[in-house]
């Protein structure tokens, strides 16, 4: 192959690479909003009943891995969030040792954030590191502070 | 127990590195990888212009393709980062000694276990690369060495760990993870 094919190739490379990281960086973080009709159990979150472990308002359960450059941020984020709510709590589980849950889930990266309300039910999936305003507007939708979107 | 409830009143630093580790500067290895696609990028070059795209080559031009040189090079590389560890890894010396001093210190710093792994990464694919074009598969090298691009590129330019990040379907796959149920 002469060098100006090959030098064509690398642009080609060069280019759908680019492509491919602006499509990443479009949808990273931003927040799924569902409609409330799955009810996350702790048992699928491969917690014990007696654990209570679910927030009295709301619930950010955090999927993290034992290789992940953005789960200390996302922790930080989720922490952070958690503790401006009262009736709010923030969960991290690690799925390292845990594919029952990562299937379960239908994780494809980590972190994964779900949100859920405060009967347990998903209000919300973030994929990648949350982006802060796709975070508060899922936590709303899950405190129902959505204003008309009120299910009563 | 694989979970750690928290309710944001902790008094440790959650983005501390863990006990016995240093945490480091994300730049270092960001930079490492500008570097890394620079070379893989210059190896596809080589790879399509050289002897490693076509079938039925001697031992001798094999191991001579300048291509085959550079990717062996790339892959030593990347087994330094794996087998040492980021923090020792060579292009984090020249970030350190260069660039660093000349940038403002880092508003966070980061676990070097996941850049670790994703020089683990790089090392497997560059190596599939390198057995490939000792086999004389035509275009095997070039493949692995855009499929190392990819990922090198996607680190340097949009901080994104390719490896790190879908790390969860290789545990599902039942590749990596230690699975207890």
């Amino acid at each position: 192959m002469d060098a100006l094919t090959a030098g064509l190739a690398l642009v080609g490379l060069v280019a759908l690479t680019t492509v491919a990281g602006l499509l990443i960086r479009a949808r990273e973080g931003r927040a799924k909003l569902l409609a409330n009709t799955v009810r996350v159990t702790p048992e699928d979150l491969g917690l014990r009943r007696g654990d209570l472990p679910f927030g009295s308002s709301a619930t950010l359960v955090q999927f993290s891995s034992e290789f992940c450059t953005k789960c200390p941020a996302t922790r930080v984020l989720l922490t952070t969030k958690a503790a401006e709510h009262p009736g709010v709590r923030h969960l991290d589980i690690d799925v390292t040792n845990r594919p029952d849950i990562a299937n379960r889930f239908n994780l494809m990266q980590t972190p994964t954030t779900l949100v859920l309300d405060e009967a347990g039910m998903l209000a919300a999936r973030i994929g990648g590191a949350p982006r802060p305003e796709a975070l508060a507007r899922a936590l709303d939708t899950a405190l129902r502070r959505d204003h008309g979107n009120y299910t009563i | 127990m694989a979970t750690t409830p928290s309710n944001g009143s902790g008094t440790t630093n959650p983005l501390a590195a863990k006990p016995g580790t240093t945490g480091i500067d994300p730049r270092g290895p960001r930079f490492g990888a500008v570097i890394t696609f620079i070379l893989l990028g210059i190896d596809v070059i080589l790879g399509l212009t050289g002897p490693s795209v076509e079938s039925g080559t001697t031992w001798a031009v094999r191991i001579t393709d300048p291509a085959f040189i550079l990717l062996l090079v790339i892959t030593l590389v990347f087994a330094w980062g794996t087998f040492a560890g980021i923090a020792r890894h060579p292009y984090g010396l020249i970030f350190r000694t260069f660039i660093r001093p000349r940038l403002s210190a880092p508003t966070e710093l980061e676990d070097p276990i996941p850049p670790t792994f994703a020089q683990l990464i790089g090392f497997l694919v560059s190596s599939v690369g390198i057995v490939l074009a000792l086999l004389g598969v035509p275009y095997g090298l070039v493949v692995a060495a855009a499929f190392a691009f990819v990922a090198a590129f996607l680190n340097g330019v949009f901080g994104y760990c390719l490896g790190c990040q879908i790390y969860v379907l290789l545990v599902r796959a039942g590749i990596l993870g230690r699975a207890r149920a």
